[in-house]
């Protein structure tokens, strides 16, 4: 009897993708939401304290054990060499002589913080990279664009952990020793901090009981070492900039339909093929070859080429948009192009045609530009990377000549795209 | 061990009548003069709710006789500045308390002091402070506990401070 084949088309998340019973979908933005809980579109800072604050939470909420009709107390604060702050963290379980009363909870941190082993982040990219998190739309009350927010890997980082439970009755042991036990009995648990899961390793049990007294105070204690697999998340690192400082488009389109295709009346047919996202996938075809790709923009935002998305072919060949993102559920995707065939350019009569692009500079005087070939169609005519539009910023008074309807600054740039 | 057996050691320069007026003296000046105060507390093993396996009884698990008041020479060492751990967590531990009583006082309030009984002192008139005993000083065959080698007639009992969830005392 052979070896039972392998079936790749094995579901692993259920017919319909789910997480306990729940979409995929819906966990991701669930924890999404988790991370940005503050007014910002980006994760907040993860310093050390944060760690060492969801240690301490996750110590109080975690190590719940009665002695006595009352609850073992966790000394407030992580303790360090400061005496004052020691003091200030203990003196609620003091006794009359000043000192903690028995039994009592202690979290002590290790001082030297190691290079983490998150398996989350075990890869890490060199020179602090910064990588597209975000783009997030904007209005300055005129126009919208969009920022693009970049954030660098987060650093890992490994701190341990002495919790300490000192008492003088082995049931209180065993009963802080079987919830360590269950927690732990993947050998990690998880603590939140700022939203974002992290995992805690138990390293050793160690009993540090003091057994050679023998007329002396008697006491029992014993040390969980826990690791803590955090990282580090620095605000300051953070880079926001604006996506489109040189022009935005519009486009309007219709619900409801998943596709739609429109078609702009020049002398070629320029295509525009409306998508809606379905918030899975990053690659998208418009279901036929495009010759030359003019823009794609996501609900009426331009997307920049190699940065928001990638489409190989220079000239022809290719239908499909390779988003860097997943774009959200139900947003529009509106790509133009031309399609051409066989990989060339056609007029409306079969002239084969060229994409021609020149720049000029604009002398104080003259509004009039003669570029060097026939205009066919104008693709686009902008002033310092300003859209003009046809009639109300430039006219077509020549066949090989443009006339701007009102004077830039001079010395600016006009640059010209166009067919012949 | 039951027997009887006189003491005949010593017979020609100290006696029975020597040994009990050396007490009596002794008593004069503790009880009378020095006056140092009391209070036993002995541990009913009987009643006391221990643990069936650990033997461990809570702080309002201890029953005690009802409490008696004695006399003997205190001594209390200085309080110690310790940490639970490497520096950190620290306490003030105060001094172990020695007492030095008679013999014979034990027998006349008809108690015995034993290992885990808690004994209270006062630091103050607001305050007892309680200390559990760690050595009952029931071996008493040394010179040193022997009046010039005649007879035992005191015992040093060696006791360390409690914590306040330790015991409650009255």
């Amino acid at each position: 009897m052979g070896i039972p084949k392998r079936k790749n088309m094995i579901n692993v998340y259920g017919d319909k993708e789910t997480y306990r019973g729940e979409s995929v979908l819906k966990r991701r933005q669930e924890l999404l939401d988790m991370i940005t809980k503050s007014d910002s579109f980006l994760p907040d800072s993860i310093l050390h304290d944060d760690l060492d604050k969801g240690m301490l939470d996750y110590i109080k909420e975690t190590f719940k054990v009665v002695s006595d009709g009352v609850q073992i107390p966790v000394i407030e604060k992580i303790l360090t060499i400061q005496r004052w702050g020691e003091f200030s963290a203990n003196w609620e379980f003091s006794d009359g002589d000043g000192n903690v009363k028995l039994p009592f909870i202690a979290i002590i941190r290790k001082p030297d913080v190691q290079f983490g082993s998150n398996p989350a982040i075990q890869r890490t990219i060199p020179d602090r990279y910064q990588f597209h998190y975000a783009t997030v739309p904007t209005w300055d009350g005129n126009q919208v664009g969009a920022d693009i927010y970049k954030i660098p890997q987060p650093i890992p980082c490994d701190i341990s952990y002495d919790i300490t439970i000192v008492c003088n009755k082995f049931r209180d042991l065993n009963k802080i020793n079987k919830i360590v036990l269950q927690h732990f009995s993947s050998r990690q648990s998880y603590t939140t901090v700022k939203g974002h899961y992290i995992p805690i390793v138990l390293d050793t049990i160690e009993d540090n009981t003091p057994m050679e007294t023998i007329d002396g105070r008697r006491f029992y204690m014993q040390n969980y070492k826990c690791i803590m697999l955090g990282f580090l998340i620095d605000s300051d690192e953070f880079e926001v900039k604006p996506a489109i400082n040189r022009a935005f488009i519009v486009n309007e389109s219709l619900g409801g339909a998943t596709f739609k295709r429109s078609y702009i009346g020049k002398s070629i047919d320029i295509t525009l093929s409306t998508i809606i996202s379905n918030g899975t996938t990053t690659t998208y075809s418009v279901g036929e070859s495009i010759t030359v790709l003019f823009n794609v923009s996501i609900n009426g935002i331009l997307q920049q080429k190699d940065l928001h998305y990638t489409y190989e072919p220079i000239f022809g060949g290719g239908s499909s948009i390779n988003f860097n993102g997943t774009p959200l559920q139900g947003d529009v995707i509106v790509v133009s192009y031309y399609k051409g065939k066989n990989n060339k350019m056609y007029d409306q009569f079969g002239n084969e045609l060229t994409v021609a692009r020149e720049t000029f500079t604009y002398n104080g005087t003259n509004l009039v530009f003669n570029v060097s070939q026939k205009i066919n169609s104008i693709i686009s005519i902008t002033t310092n990377g300003l859209v003009e539009y046809s009639d109300e910023g430039y006219q077509l008074t020549g066949k090989d000549q443009i006339t701007l309807t009102s004077a830039p600054v001079n010395g600016s740039t006009i640059e010209l795209v166009y067919l012949y | 061990m039951n027997n009887k057996l006189p003491i005949t050691r010593l017979g020609k320069f100290f006696s029975q009548d020597d040994f009990d007026i050396n007490i009596q003296m002794g008593q004069e000046y503790l009880h009378g003069d020095l006056n140092m105060k009391l209070v036993l507390y002995r541990v009913d093993r009987q009643k006391t709710d221990n643990d069936d396996v650990y033997a461990e009884a809570g702080m309002d698990e201890i029953k005690f006789f009802p409490p008696v008041e004695f006399n003997a020479l205190v001594k209390i060492d200085e309080p110690k500045n310790s940490s639970y751990t490497k520096g950190l967590m620290r306490y003030s531990e105060p001094g172990n308390m020695t007492l030095s009583v008679y013999i014979t006082h034990l027998n006349d309030l008809g108690v015995d002091i034993r290992y885990g009984d808690y004994i209270g002192y006062a630091d103050s008139e607001e305050r007892l402070r309680y200390y559990t005993v760690t050595n009952d000083g029931r071996v008493t065959s040394d010179n040193k506990h022997k009046m010039f080698g005649y007879k035992p007639h005191y015992r040093n009992i060696i006791c360390a401070p409690t914590q306040e969830g330790e015991f409650r005392g009255v």
